[in-house]
């Protein structure tokens, strides 16, 4: 099967992120940058499915010229070919925006390559704007059938069986291909790269494609073409520290807190 | 801060890094105290190739340049020296056969090593410490054979080595001249593994006895020729040291970040105990110490891979080193005050991780008779 997997290069999620006071915005310029963490479960999941069943993976991101690192760790991991969306025009653009881009650079790399992708991988979310839109957006583009939150699949007759987490549990999703699933944690971890596929992706071609390379209306995307407009940003509210309760016996502790939180006029 | 690396082998850094930061640093805790060997952590290692950074590009390695490799190992002994003495002792027995071995045995022994992900080098024997020239061992040649009989002690994975790089006496007459080197393979009939050792420190590595009992080998296992056994067993010394030296570095790197980490945090007299001049003048001792060691064992490996001579380098620089873990783990420990002599915190490790760095592979008695036959020649 043909699969494409859809990255973000976004700021390292594990580190505290501020604000920055002149701009309003977040301070990224010492953060480190890595790939989205579901882009990365996704990229897995591709790979472990391309192991056992076969088949070629492409990875593409919509981003600016150091997200091709990104691309390149993605190479040592599994994925054949990478492209970079890299257009200023693509600069600052709202979920749909990038959902946009994504289905103009599907169209043109199936059209570079020859083939039709079976399978659009997408992280269920980012770790950066955690909107969970791109992946919904980008099948409703493309009108192709979706499947969200998914922790593993299979091939199917005419498709595949997927297997899509609920918050009771999961469902077991057959659908055809082609379509689009965005991918949640599964019970795995992504493998490191080998010394080797690190250095064997050190010399992969990562082709730029840019708004006029696929036929893009610029009007879409972009800071001009968002839907989506953002007012302010917010640092969330630091936490209070808590207070710890540690009566003589379970029973006490228990009806101190109640009280506390009565008189807090908690209910 | 670093060794002076191609730029473009920082990703590898990068990913060594990440894989021992979270993968080995604290999943070794648990080993240190068990003293068993973390077989799923060296599996997944071997799974990313950390154990053939020293095969050369032409046997099926990297090709990676001496400095990247040693900075890469630096990075596995920060997260445990135990581990890092592994895969540097792997490297060890490995460097026997590049030194003095044929073409053949080379690919060989390449081949054995990206399989099983181990090799093990056996000088020592109990009556054979620094005076490695007192080897009992022996190797009888019969037909197109050798019969190996002896006792190798303090054998650095053993039980786990694909192959064994050994020296017997083929010539007891001859001394150091009557020493060779063979290759003896894994499941060899007659090899045989003792109980593992309870050490003091490096705890996630394995080490036991390895016994030779009619051991019979092919002779095209001898390694160059017949007598040339000390000879080599030194060269290959004098080129493994400095890879002991960047395990040593990694626990006084390891000391460093613990230091800083929790100067910061420690607050005693209502500051912390990093605002205080002379707790950061103790840092700044260990960081000029350790940054020159660091940067002696690049020149050393740098002197290698220029094909200069290098053995003094090498003694200096495993020895400069072990003592830099052993000062930089001690105050280290001071830093911390009375929680860095509990085991619940990470610094007492690293002490008794740093005291073999003085000892094997030439203690640092031994390194300074290098040092000294090198000036005195």
């Amino acid at each position: 099967m043909e699969i494409l997997v859809c990255v973000k290069q976004v700021p390292d999620d594990s580190v505290e992120i501020t604000l920055d006071k002149s701009t309003g915005m977040p301070a990224l310029d010492k953060v480190a940058v890595i790939t989205n963490a579901f882009d990365g479960y996704a990229l897995e999941m591709a790979t472990r499915f391309k192991e056992a069943h076969g088949g070629n993976i492409t990875v593409v991101s919509v981003g600016p010229e150091k997200a091709r690192d990104t691309l390149r760790n993605c190479c040592s991991v599994g994925a054949n070919a990478a492209y970079l969306v890299n257009d200023a025009a693509c600069e600052n653009s709202d979920t749909y925006g990038t959902a946009y881009a994504l289905s103009k650079a599907v169209a043109k790399i199936e059209a570079e390559k020859g083939v039709k992708f079976d399978i659009i991988f997408c992280g269920k979310e980012t770790t950066d704007y955690t909107s969970s839109q791109v992946g919904p957006m980008l099948a409703e583009i493309m009108d192709i059938p979706q499947v969200t939150n998914i922790i593993a699949l299979d091939p199917a007759e005419g498709g595949l069986s997927v297997k899509q987490e609920t918050e009771e549990g999961y469902n077991m999703v057959d659908v055809a291909t082609p379509c689009v699933v965005t991918v949640t944690k599964p019970s795995y971890d992504p493998r490191y790269p080998t010394m080797k596929s690190k250095m064997a992706a050190r010399k992969v071609q990562i082709p730029d494609i840019t708004a006029a390379d696929m036929g893009a209306d610029a009007s879409l995307m972009g800071e001009a073409g968002a839907k989506c407009k953002v007012v302010k940003v917010f640092e969330p509210a630091k936490k209070e520290a808590g207070v710890k309760i540690k009566e003589e016996t379970v029973e006490e502790t228990v009806a101190k807190a109640v009280a506390m939180m009565s008189d807090a006029k908690v209910f | 801060m670093a060794y002076a690396i191609p730029e473009e082998n920082y990703d590898l850094l990068e990913t060594v890094r990440e894989f021992a930061q979270k993968e080995i640093k604290e999943q070794c805790k648990e080993y240190d105290v068990s003293g068993e060997f973390p077989k799923e952590i060296y599996d997944a290692a071997i799974e990313m190739g950390l154990h053939t950074l020293e095969i050369p590009e032409e046997y099926g390695g990297m090709g990676l340049d001496k400095v990247t490799v040693a900075a890469l190992i630096e990075q596995i002994g920060i997260a445990d020296a135990g581990f890092g003495t592994t895969f540097a002792a792997t490297g060890l027995a490995y460097k026997a056969v590049l030194a003095a071995g044929n073409e053949e045995q080379k690919q060989r022994c390449a081949d054995i090593l990206t399989e099983t992900g181990f090799a093990a080098f056996c000088l020592t024997e109990p009556m054979a410490g620094s005076d490695a020239a007192n080897s009992k061992t022996t190797a009888v040649k019969d037909g197109d054979e050798y019969i190996l009989n002896g006792r190798k002690c303090f054998i650095t994975n053993a039980g786990v080595a694909g192959f064994y790089v050994v020296t017997a006496m083929t010539d007891k007459t001859k001394g150091t001249k009557g020493m060779s080197a063979f290759i003896v393979e894994d499941g060899t009939p007659g090899l045989s593994v003792g109980n593992h050792e309870n050490k003091m420190g490096i705890r996630c590595s394995t080490t036991a006895d390895v016994v030779f009992e009619d051991c019979r080998i092919p002779a095209s296992n001898l390694i160059g020729e017949e007598g040339q056994g000390y000879k080599i067993a030194m060269i290959t010394l004098d080129m493994a040291r400095p890879y002991m030296g960047c395990v040593a570095v990694g626990i006084a790197q390891r000391a460093i970040d613990e230091a800083i980490a929790y100067m910061k945090e420690r607050v005693q007299f209502g500051k912390p105990i990093a605002a205080n001049q002379g707790l950061q003048f103790k840092l700044a001792d260990m960081q000029i110490k350790c940054e020159t060691a660091r940067q002696m064992v690049a020149h050393a490996v740098s002197l290698q891979e220029t094909d200069k001579k290098y053995s003094m380098e090498s003694s200096i620089a495993k020895a400069y080193a072990g003592d830099v873990a052993m000062e930089c783990a001690s105050e280290a420990i001071q830093i911390f005050g009375g929680y860095g002599f509990s085991r619940e915190y990470p610094v007492e490790k690293l002490l008794r991780d740093a005291k073999i760095f003085q000892i094997f592979e030439g203690t640092n008695e031994i390194q300074k008779i290098v040092i000294a036959n090198n000036l005195l020649r």
